[in-house]
């Protein structure tokens, strides 16, 4: 036999009425607060009651037939009562309880993310780039090139010659490249950028004069416009536009309600994990700068001497030093040198 | 259980005086409203359901989602009786199924034939006023207090003509009119819920929300100020170039960061105190006292919080937001809470709530 305190309500209104609860046989007997069980409020079968599956310490909830209801906090009353009530629920509850099965759900979950970080989400990015059309493709490199020319860069200022000089071993690098990519070489002067390069999505390469103004070697340039090519050949900037929407999306399903309550913050582990996405890409479009400089005879040292020029370039050599190799979206420098090395 | 009388000590609250109703009267009762869940408690319940639901590939869900919402409702006590939530995961599983194949036709119809996307998204507009309406009604319906169900009687006429309607204005008058919107939304929703019988009751508010979103707004453009300044002096320092350059910037978004973080709290917790603070259920009354300071001192340490924790602080943080969000409630009644009528209940289906969920609807509220 179980007894227990409980508030009946009788479905009506929201009048409250404090009552003793006993469990006799397979009958429920409710009596007033003073618990005269002779002279019941009410008295149903068992299994006409509806308990509710228990989370956690929250208030029990026991519907009765017609619309009444018993509220109570008597967990152990009521498990006793009604063993059978939402079995599989009550498995979860036992899950629960736990801080042994908290700890795996953590191990389930960092496995999870981590799986869909290194692995799910570039293979994810991958497929999906491949299904994009090169001319949706080429679209987004025009609106990045408007974008660039807009804030940051003007016409080049080299001259004629010099150009064409570039131009020639652009043609070099993208000969016979049957791929689809409609390439072709943009020149610009972006004091503001240094010496640097850029693949768009769609083909477009952007070389600064001050990039061409630093190679000791034309040669050194079509290393640069080899690796640039990588970038575009392998859809890079598309890839990287998809998984940082993927992530997005993942760090949102895990989060749930907490997006609402930390808001801007949620985009922060975003930009770090895309940080490290970027760096795979640039090693991916060094190794194929490799692969294609040996294909067009240029020898791989050219790539190690406009790399060792670069990081010994301007204020970025300090950010670009080992120390914030994690952060950087490039590798450090000495790295890739040692990596062309090795490759000669 | 206590089933003790709500205690009539006179408290005067503090808080954005302007926002408060009149005192309290004499025969008012106060009732605080209590919130009794722990973070601790939460935290097993929340890793378990969400590992449960990427181990069943998002199928289990409606499930995780019931169990959650359960433990908090039944841990949101007032007068020492806690709310109930009755809503049937099978019916949220099947509404986010059906949600997922939209998004899925969405994307694909994208994919095949570009044409049909902006359609798409003007069926979307069209349907928003609906989804709104039926994910208000799922969710009222499916809570209860004392054994009595709560209500929405808006339909889709009144929720097109607030939603879309006023929501034209805020873009033709270039967002001008967005606290306006805001305030008719608001009363819209409260007007049209009801606890059984009882009738929430909220009157126009344009011109207070008004001076909320412009306060916002100027501290907003206050800290914009300054920090555009702090960057250019950071930027213009001996050394220059790119690491000035960054660091200028870098001060600049933190600067920006932390006027956010204030405007978003002043706006929560001023709209939340104005629209409790005048709204009315038959003779019962609300004091809201949040508080802009310490709100947006909670949402700091909550994203500090998470952010160090790799996610693990979630539970945590959402309990003690919520808890003081209810400590910062009292109900004031005349007649006690007993009086209450029921209503005849009508079962709503979730598919509205679902769809809404899946393309990230913010409604707001």
């Amino acid at each position: 036999m179980t007894e227990f305190d409980a508030t009946y309500y009788d479905g009506k209104t929201s009048a409250r009425t404090a009552v003793r609860v006993r469990g006799c046989g397979h009958r429920l007997r409710i009596a007033g607060a003073d618990g005269n069980f002779d002279a019941p409020l009410a008295d149903v079968a068992l299994d006409e009651v509806r308990a509710d599956a228990r989370v956690g310490s929250a208030r029990r909830f026991l519907g009765l037939p017609g619309g009444a209801q018993l509220q109570t906090d008597d967990h152990d009353a009521v498990a006793a009562l009604f063993p059978q009530a939402a079995p599989w629920q009550a498995r979860i509850l036992g899950l629960e309880r736990r801080w042994s099965y908290a700890l795996a759900a953590i191990a389930i979950l960092a496995a999870f993310t981590w799986w869909c970080a290194v692995y799910g989400l570039p293979v994810a990015a991958r497929l999906g780039a491949m299904a994009v059309p090169l001319t949706v493709e080429s679209k987004l490199g025009e609106q990045a090139l408007y974008a660039l020319d807009k804030s940051f860069c003007e016409p080049s200022a080299l001259g004629e010659g010099r150009r064409s000089e570039v131009q020639k071993q652009f043609e070099r690098v993208t000969a016979g490249l049957k791929d689809g990519f409609l390439y072709r070489l943009e020149l610009r002067s972006c004091p503001r950028i240094g010496p640097n390069a850029l693949a768009l999505p769609g083909g477009a390469v952007v070389m600064t004069d001050d990039l061409v103004r630093l190679a000791t070697d034309d040669a050194q340039l079509a290393a640069v416009l080899a690796h640039e090519i990588g970038h575009v050949r392998q859809r890079h900037g598309l890839r990287l536009g998809l998984q940082g929407a993927g992530l997005a999306a993942l760090i949102a399903a895990l989060a749930g309600d907490a997006v609402s309550l930390t808001g801007l913050a949620m985009s922060l582990p975003t930009v770090l994990l895309q940080a490290g996405y970027s760096r795979g890409f640039e090693r991916e479009a060094d190794q194929y700068a490799l692969e294609r400089m040996s294909e067009i005879g240029v020898p791989a040292r050219h790539f190690a001497d406009i790399m060792a020029l670069l990081s010994k370039q301007g204020p970025e050599a300090g950010l670009r030093g080992e120390a914030l190799d994690y952060l950087s979206t490039h590798p450090a420098a000495s790295e890739r040198v040692e990596e062309a090395m090795k490759a000669r | 259980m206590e089933l003790g009388q709500g205690d009539t000590v006179l408290a005067k609250p503090t808080g954005e005086l302007e926002e408060l109703p009149s005192e309290q009267a004499a025969g008012e009762q106060r009732y605080p409203v209590r919130f009794t869940a722990t973070g601790e408690e939460y935290f097993r319940i929340w890793i378990v359901n969400l590992a449960l639901t990427v181990v069943t590939l998002g199928i289990y869900s409606a499930w995780a989602k019931v169990r959650k919402k359960r433990y908090f409702y039944g841990h949101t006590l007032i007068d020492g009786e806690a709310f109930e939530y009755r809503a049937n995961p099978i019916a949220i599983l099947k509404g986010r199924l059906i949600a997922f194949a939209l998004l899925a036709l969405y994307s694909l119809s994208g994919e095949l034939v570009p044409l049909l996307q902006p359609l798409f998204m003007v069926a979307l507009a069209v349907a928003v006023p609906w989804l709104l309406a039926r994910s208000l009604a799922f969710n009222a319906v499916n809570s209860a207090y004392r054994n009595v169900q709560f209500h929405f009687h808006g339909g889709y006429a009144e929720a097109l003509r607030v939603v879309i309607g006023n929501g034209l204005l805020v873009v033709v008058s270039l967002g001008l009119m967005y606290p306006y919107w805001k305030a008719r939304l608001a009363r819209f929703i409260a007007n049209q819920h009801s606890y059984g019988q009882t009738r929430f009751e909220l009157p126009g508010l344009a011109a207070e929300f008004y001076r909320v979103y412009l306060k916002a707004g100027a501290l907003l453009f206050g800290y914009a100020v300054l920090g555009m300044l702090a960057m250019v002096a950071a930027a213009s320092g001996d050394r220059g170039g790119m690491v000035a350059l960054t660091t200028g910037v870098i001060v600049f978004v933190l600067a920006g960061s932390l006027a956010y973080l204030l405007a978003f709290a002043s706006v929560r917790a001023r709209i939340t105190n104005l629209t409790w603070n005048h709204a009315r259920l038959g003779s019962v009354r609300f004091v809201s006292t949040l508080h802009t300071g310490r709100l947006a001192w909670l949402y700091f340490t909550n994203i500090v919080a998470i952010l160090a924790t790799l996610g693990l602080a979630i539970p945590w943080a959402l309990v003690r937001t919520m808890r003081y969000r209810c400590e910062q409630t009292t109900l004031l009644a005349e007649q006690g809470l007993d009086r209450f009528l029921a209503a005849e209940s009508a079962q709503v289906g979730p598919t509205g709530e679902a769809v809404g969920e899946l393309f990230n609807i913010d409604f707001g509220l």
